[in-house]
């Protein structure tokens, strides 16, 4: 909640099986901040309650089980179903929206669904802003304090600490890991968990891509991962921590100058 | 990976050559004791080497053939190249070559290391990389082709260092903790129990 002596408001709400965390540093009446924190949950619930995979009416199990025609589609699902066969050839096929052998477009709809919400608090007079998905962030202007966003990457052996710190005014940051659910990342190509690297996290324009790219440099695994992502075109930029516990990043990645 | 592939089994193709080639009555001196000389020289349908990776069988044509074949006719060796079938595991199905002027003799496995031969990549990088190839015979069929002394991951080297050159630690700065001072955290998707410990659920109580 809105902390005395700070501008905006704070709110969390578990959605998608993870936790949502917003965080509103515009100064505006309460009643404003209300209402667009509002907006934010109720678009990021209608996001579960169609593209769940653990939902059996959603949409997408719909659409899986061929109960649902893609002609009938909607226009989210149909646009983030191109983005995914996008990510596929952009990924070598290492992200795969049917790695687990079925429809699962989850890698992008989480980073999505937080991209599309930050860009609807832009447009609705919010510019300062950050939109947490599980670990996928979106920030935007300036922090409370008025000094820009600092994003934590999670150290990747120990929940309540960070391995860097980044800062910005306007980033997508994403992290894939296996840590938190185990070697759950598959190689779609041997169908077999992907290994070599703990955690990558890949920071850019797009949330929803970031993710994506992300995840599929887990299933590369070292060295073709680092490789990978050392090839994307700027303004991408990540940092990859091997199970070595090595940590490489690009150079020009924005850390945080305090350390 | 794929130029390794390529690389090896052209020279697979290459080795398997010279080894027929070389490997006439008298003609030099076959280490592997027991592996008769070929007899029967056929021009074999090698796969030649992909542009970028430059072969050089002289190089191994003047070492000696430590490698002689039983290969009586020269199969054409075209082992199967999928990239996911690293390590030399894969067996490939070369077809029997039918302008054998005798018959095959009884099939009997060996195997048979070829020189280290050095071959030239045309990328930026280090010129010269070394590699030797194992193939293992059934009669004169080739059944397994194996690259020795592949750089880890099938890669050369130098992939690697310029990899390390560009980041910011020489061998990857090792992971450390940093500053808590922070306003979020980006981190693999935490379920909501986990949520519940993690620095993230910590900042949103404060």
């Amino acid at each position: 909640m809105a902390a005395a002596g700070r501008p905006g408001l704070r709110r969390v709400e578990h959605i998608m099986g993870t936790a949502i965390s917003l965080d509103l540093a515009d100064d505006l009446p309460a009643e404003a901040l209300h209402e667009l924190a509002e907006r934010t949950f109720d678009w990021m619930r209608e996001v579960d309650a169609r593209f769940s995979t653990y939902r059996d009416d959603s949409e997408v199990c719909r659409l899986d089980r061929g109960e649902l025609r893609l002609a009938e589609a909607s226009d989210d699902l149909r646009a983030v179903l191109e983005r995914c066969a996008d990510l596929w050839t952009a990924t070598d096929g290492f992200f795969d929206a049917y790695a687990t052998g079925r429809l699962d477009p989850s890698g992008y709809v989480k980073g999505w669904a937080a991209q599309v919400a930050s860009d609807r608090l832009l447009a609705a007079g919010a510019p300062n802003h950050c939109v947490n998905a599980g670990g996928d962030v979106r920030v935007r202007g300036h922090a409370a304090d008025g000094e820009p966003w600092r994003i934590g990457v999670r150290h990747p052996w120990d929940p309540t600490a960070t391995c860097l710190v980044l800062a910005g005014t306007d980033l997508a940051v994403a992290t894939s890991g296996v840590y938190e659910r185990g070697h759950h990342v598959v190689d779609p190509r041997r169908g077999t968990p992907a290994v070599g690297l703990r955690s990558v996290t890949v920071v850019g324009p797009d949330l929803g891509e970031a993710d994506a790219y992300a995840t599929a440099a887990v299933a590369m695994g070292t060295p073709t991962g680092i490789t990978w992502l050392d090839h994307l075109p700027s303004p991408w930029q990540h940092a990859a921590i091997t199970d070595q516990s090595h940590l490489f990043h690009s150079r020009t990645l924005p850390r945080h100058p305090s350390r | 990976m794929r130029r390794a592939l390529l690389a090896i089994t052209g020279l697979a193709a290459g080795t398997t050559a010279l080894v027929v080639l070389k490997g006439g009555p008298g003609a030099g001196p076959a280490t592997a004791g027991d592996v008769p000389a070929a007899q029967a020289p056929v021009a074999p349908g090698g796969t030649p080497a992909p542009d970028g990776v430059t072969a050089a069988p002289s190089a191994s044509a003047k070492a000696p053939a430590s490698a002689s074949a039983s290969a009586k006719a020269s199969p054409s060796a075209k082992p199967d190249r999928k990239p996911a079938s690293r390590g030399g595991d894969r067996t490939s199905t070369a077809p029997a070559a039918p302008r054998t002027t005798t018959k095959a003799p009884k099939p009997t496995t060996r195997t048979v290391t070829g020189p280290t031969v050095t071959y030239a990549s045309t990328g930026s990088g280090p010129k010269e990389h070394q590699v030797r190839v194992q193939i293992t015979l059934s009669g004169n069929r080739i059944v397994d082709v194996r690259g020795l002394d592949l750089p880890v991951g099938g890669q050369p080297g130098r992939l690697a260092d310029d990899v390390q050159a560009r980041y910011s630690g020489s061998s990857g700065e090792v992971v450390e903790k940093q500053s808590a001072n922070v306003n979020t955290v980006s981190g693999a998707t935490y379920t909501s129990t986990a949520y519940k410990q993690s620095l993230q659920g910590a900042l949103d109580k404060a």
